[in-house]
């Protein structure tokens, strides 16, 4: 393991333990936010000196559709930090190559998926209720990532194999 | 496994302890246990050429295999 590696898995765990903390403060902040805009209908746009109401009479509803949708994203979020997490801690322990990382790369692959699936939810719920085109469409790196969590996933699943064998070795 | 060590016959027979044999041959005492009790899953060549170049024999003198015994899957 080279220094640069190294030195990040030294400071993987409190970063990780900070963006959870982080990402559940922004989950209740929207939540928050949410259920404000059921007591207090209309206070954000007038907060901000917008008047969107008038000439994109649905922006309310999608606004609140695109606040649950963020919901549903920090708790995916938060799904993939605790297996991340629990990776890290394999790492640290020095016994990574087991099975069950490679079935927590497998799932986080597939949040990555789904986080992709909620940001295109996002603009197509944009696009309906104000304007087509607002918000940036498809975008290579998220899938790429996707591509490199699963490929990760059947090497560790490989190196498992390989350890398990190597273990009856004498 | 219907692999059969037979290190322990050629020990005895050479009046060799386990200790002396990891000792020669530069493998742990776990490792040859592990050998001895038939719960070792592969053997490296390396290994076979160190035990049979310290018990003077050939590695069909260590090892066998028995149809009768069941296979590990």
């Amino acid at each position: 393991m080279n220094s640069m590696s190294t030195r990040a898995l030294a400071v993987a765990r409190p970063v990780i333990q900070g963006l959870t903390v982080l990402n559940i403060l922004y989950a209740v902040c929207i939540t928050l936010l949410l259920a404000a805009t059921f007591v207090m209908p209309g206070w954000m746009e007038k907060a901000l000196g917008l008047d969107l109401v008038s000439k994109y009479p649905l922006v309310p509803i999608g606004l609140r559709a695109i606040v649950v949708t963020g919901v549903i994203g920090a708790a995916i979020v938060h799904a993939i930090l605790r297996r991340l997490l629990a990776i890290v801690d394999t790492v640290r322990g020095g016994d990574p190559f087991i099975l069950e990382n490679a079935q927590r790369l497998d799932a986080i692959a597939w949040r990555v998926v789904a986080l992709e699936g909620l940001r295109l939810v996002v603009i197509a719920i944009a696009a309906a209720v104000w304007e087509p085109g607002r918000l940036d469409g498809f975008s290579l790196a998220p899938w790429l990532a996707v591509l490199m969590l699963f490929v990760l996933s059947g090497v560790f699943a490989h190196g498992a194999r390989m350890r398990a064998d190597l273990e009856g070795t004498v | 496994m219907a692999i059969i060590v037979r290190l322990d016959e050629q020990l005895h027979a050479r009046r060799m302890t386990l200790t002396e044999l990891a000792a020669r041959i530069d493998i742990t005492l776990a490792n040859l246990s592990i050998l001895k009790t038939g719960k070792a899953k592969a053997i490296r060549f390396s290994t076979l050429e160190a035990i049979c170049t310290a018990l003077e024999c050939q590695p069909g003198d260590l090892l066998a295999f028995d149809p009768a015994l069941p296979s590990e899957e």
